[in-house]
């Protein structure tokens, strides 16, 4: 187990040192440079080399990414050529609101799925179940973007019941204490449904097969024999042993939490690492785009590797390590 | 807003929402076909009563992207963010918009009188006594002087560098007296000496020069202006509070004012329909009517100061012949082009001088639609369908290129269209070319290109020198379409240093005919700038010289 963990670690920091590698250079040797900005206007072309000379620009491409690299091994990610901030501030900054998003999100689109399933797994074949089976597949199939302007356009425009953007209001800017978390709440309502409903499908229809699949084994007949009702059987049976999959949504899940939804994350003004990164490469505000994909990608190995090790301690079936 | 005073080639400014309604499109339109809810949750606490304008409230303005810094000497802000800083940062003057009459006036604002030495080579500024910074140090000739060295300084290369290239120094006096010397005498001293916010020597100048790129000058924000910064969370809100030290006390009327950072315009236009927005600077074209359908809302429509044209590239067959630019300009229906993609909130550029400005030539000959004529010149140029393929061509090679445009822009995109559908019924084959914004101005720049679709934005000074005098090697030119003309050079030169503008526009009435007939691009549009505001918004006077203009008079209908 415990040469299995190095392994996976040291395998986990190469693949984070390949995209931060890889972003570099697919990011420097894409036309144009953050001086572009400086086309625009008309300085003289020795103003043009200062520039280039601040962001090191003149410097051949390998020097470049050695001190970037060197800076990184540090937890230096450098200053934003956009906000002349440094890029960990700035992902400090955007990070909370994104996981708070995300993980609400997550929380709903669970919650969400594991009780539609289980609904559903009671009277399989049912019209109850075919009318879920048919709203869980639409969710499902329908873009985040498309329900996320639905439902701004129906609880924010039509039935003005919730705010259409933003982490808070004007007021809540200078709220304090409760105030302020009151009206985070209820800025978050919207944001939070939209990714809820777009992914509480793909767990619902998860769920309710892997359910079914369970409820036909024989330790489910057996509860069933032993005069458990059927409602227990699911739940306190079936529910655990057909909950395994899920861990690997889950870790598939923990990038999500850090790179957030970019549409989410634009239609609802939510300043998160999804409008980090994307304003950064369309500025080609190089540091802050490597930044933030260098900690996206340490989130999707780190999510990976917790996914494993929850399967392992979840399931005395596997077993990790050089045995197995 | 001072910072329209340099020309700007617009690649993303034409609308990143463009970009984001690429996919938005549809379904907004969709969305939003049925009158929305309005209610507008100002809270308004009136001071006195009686008509007339009343203490409190704010406006919520909508943004597309947050400040990037509060220090325009750091780098280059984009035009929006210099109409926040401009009611954080005072200017010596204040543009006025006037610009049709004549070149602009000036109003005071930091300076109270200003003067000229017999000679016109000094100007004298005397500054408001009483004016504080928000940490209460007197504003003085002391910061004056100050900004001046950070806007020469090389090593910073601030933008507005080239605008104080004829300005050799600025002598403090006393310390509300401030004297700049220039090297020669020349139409646009009042402007140059009055480009860029006044910033605080007594903070700012702590600060070595080396890293003042890469400093947080949010840190260090101390301002002098009707409001300030009062809370700012970065890519939401930023909300700035009546500063009750400033000159103009009692005024502004309004307590606060709240910019609001929605990436979307789409966005932007239907939380100004549902009220949670009271501004919204950039209204689309395809949104103005259901904006002005609002009974709620007031739509502005002035002219802005961005053209368009379709660039040739004048040193490289087949338009390196004037016949065939000319050919070109007649063959293209530019009105219904410009009217079916602005949806009549454009009008039909003519020459290189802004029909709002006043020295634009009102006798310049108008090249209207004539394919007929279009094809003549191209037969004397020697272009004629040979075998009968429906594409012209002359000595073997056809007739047929690229228009360059950069991918992201659909303005852009929908005039190529429409310009290939015009030229294919003479017999021009014109294939749309949609490339990458950075590879668009690197092949701009570097005159990759047969026929690009690109805009400038003009300043209010006449500056026809960097566009459309001939490019001289080695110099910041933006002649990329390499126009060349001796005799518009010659009057260019002239016209430069004319300080009477009666006779400068003489020269420049004749600048504009020469290139009207030499047709080096296809003027096709000057745009129109469209702001939505609330109706309950009185007092608001808001013009080319910027949306908040006179902010201090705005307050909210009683």
């Amino acid at each position: 187990m415990g040469r299995w963990l190095l392994r996976r670690l040291a395998a986990a920091a190469l693949i984070v040192w390949l995209v931060a590698t890889a972003t570099f250079f697919a990011a420097a040797l894409a036309p144009g440079d953050i001086t572009l900005r400086l086309a625009d206007t008309r300085v003289s072309p020795s103003i043009r080399e200062q520039w280039r000379r601040t962001f090191d620009l003149d410097q051949p491409l390998l020097t470049r990414y050695l001190r970037w690299m060197a800076g990184a091994a540090r937890g230096d990610l450098s200053t934003s050529w956009t906000t002349y901030r440094p890029v960990a501030t700035m992902i400090a900054e955007a990070l909370p609101n994104t996981v708070l998003l995300a993980g609400a999100g997550l929380l709903l689109e669970l919650l969400g799925g594991v009780a539609i399933a289980l609904h559903q797994a009671r009277r399989p074949f049912g019209t109850g179940d075919r009318i879920l089976t048919f709203a869980t597949l639409l969710a499902f199939a329908m873009p985040t973007f498309w329900v996320a302007l639905l439902l701004v356009e129906v609880f924010a425009f039509r039935l003005p019941l919730f705010p259409p953007s933003h982490m808070r209001s004007p007021a809540g800017e200078m709220a304090v204490g409760w105030q302020r978390m009151a009206d985070l709440a209820y800025h978050s309502v919207l944001p939070v449904l939209a990714i809820g409903i777009t992914g509480v499908g793909a767990i619902a229809r998860y769920l309710r097969g892997s359910l079914l699949d369970e409820r036909a084994q024989g330790y489910v007949l057996a509860a069933r024999g032993r005069g458990c009702s059927p409602r227990r059987a699911l739940r306190v049976h079936a529910l655990p042993n057909a909950l395994l999959p899920l861990i690997t949504i889950l870790g598939l899940s923990l990038p999500f939490l850090v790179s957030g939804s970019l549409v989410i994350e634009v239609v609802f003004s939510w300043p998160g690492m999804g409008q980090l990164v994307y304003s950064a490469a369309l500025a080609r505000d190089l540091p802050t785009l490597l930044g933030g994909t260098v900690v996206v990608a340490v989130a999707v190995v780190a999510g990976n590797l917790l996914a494993d090790l929850a399967y392992a301690l979840a399931d005395p079936r596997i077993r990790l390590g050089d045995a197995a | 807003m001072t910072k329209t005073l340099y020309q700007v080639p617009i690649v993303d400014p034409i609308e990143f929402f463009l970009m984001v309604r690429l996919t938005h499109n549809l379904l907004t339109l969709a969305f939003i076909a049925a009158a929305l809810s309005c209610g507008n949750e100002q809270p308004i606490t009136p001071v006195a009563s009686g008509l007339g304008p009343r203490q409190g409230g704010q406006v919520v303005v909508a943004i597309s992207s947050d400040l990037s810094t509060f220090n325009e000497y750091q780098w280059a802000p984009e035009a929006a963010e210099f109409e926040v800083l401009d009611l954080l940062f005072p200017s010596l003057m204040i543009e006025q918009p006037d610009f049709a009459l004549r070149p602009p006036s000036f109003g005071e604002r930091l300076a109270t009188s200003w003067e000229f030495s017999p000679d016109n080579r000094q100007l004298t500024f005397h500054l408001r006594s009483g004016a504080r910074w928000s940490d209460g140090v007197p504003v003085t000739a002391e910061d004056v002087a100050f900004t001046f060295s950070v806007q020469k300084d090389p090593q910073l290369g601030a933008i507005g560098l080239e605008f104080k290239e004829f300005i050799t120094g600025v002598e403090v006096l006393d310390p509300l007296t401030v004297r700049f010397t220039f090297s020669h005498v020349y139409p646009y001293q009042l402007m140059d000496a009055n480009d860029g916010h006044i910033i605080p020597a007594h903070v700012w100048g702590a600060v070595p020069r080396a890293e003042w790129r890469t400093t947080d000058f949010s840190q260090l924000l101390v301002t002098c202006g009707p409001y300030r910064l009062a809370a700012h969370t970065r890519g939401q809100t930023i909300i700035l509070a009546r500063d009750p030290a400033w000159w103009g006390h009692p005024r502004p009327y309004l307590d606060h004012l709240v910019f609001r950072v929605i990436p979307d315009v789409a966005s932007q236009v239907n939380q100004l329909l549902s009220g949670h927005v009271d501004v919204v600077r950039v209204v689309p074209p395809r949104d103005a009517d259901r904006v002005r359908a609002n009974a709620e809302l007031e739509l502005i429509e002035f002219p802005s100061r961005d053209w368009g044209y379709l660039g040739w590239n004048n040193a490289r067959p087949p338009f390196d012949d004037r016949r065939v630019r000319r050919a070109m300009s007649l063959a293209i229906n530019r009105k219904a082009a410009v009217d079916s993609v602005f949806m009549g909130h454009a009008r039909v550029a003519q020459g290189p001088i802004l029909s709002s400005m006043w020295a634009f030539n009102r006798n310049l000959p108008i090249l209207g639609h004539d394919p007929e004529a279009a094809r003549t010149l191209l037969a004397e140029a020697g272009w004629g369908d040979s075998n009968g393929d429906g594409v012209l061509d002359r000595g073997g090679k056809k007739l047929e290129f690229d228009i360059l445009y950069p991918a992201t822009n659909a303005i852009r995109r929908d005039l190529a269209q429409l310009i290939s559908a015009d030229l294919a019924r003479v017999g021009v084959r014109a294939r749309p070319l949609p490339v990458e914004a950075a590879t668009f101005l690197a092949r701009q720049e570097r005159g990759e290109f047969t026929a690009m679709l690109a805009a400038w934005t003009e300043a209010t000074r006449i500056e026809l020198s960097s566009v459309w005098a001939s490019r001289s090697a080695g110099q910041g030119s933006y002649n990329f379409i390499s126009y060349s003309n001796p005799e518009v050079d010659r009057l260019i030169a002239g016209a430069r240093l004319e300080a009477d503008h009666a006779r400068a526009k003489l020269l420049l009435d004749r600048i504009q005919e020469l290139i009207v007939l030499d047709q080096p691009v296809t003027f096709l549009y000057e745009r129109n700038e469209l702001v939505g505001l609330s109706r309950r918004i009185r007092g608001a006077n808001i013009n080319a010289a910027g949306l908040f203009f006179n902010v201090q008079d705005w307050y909210w209908e009683p």
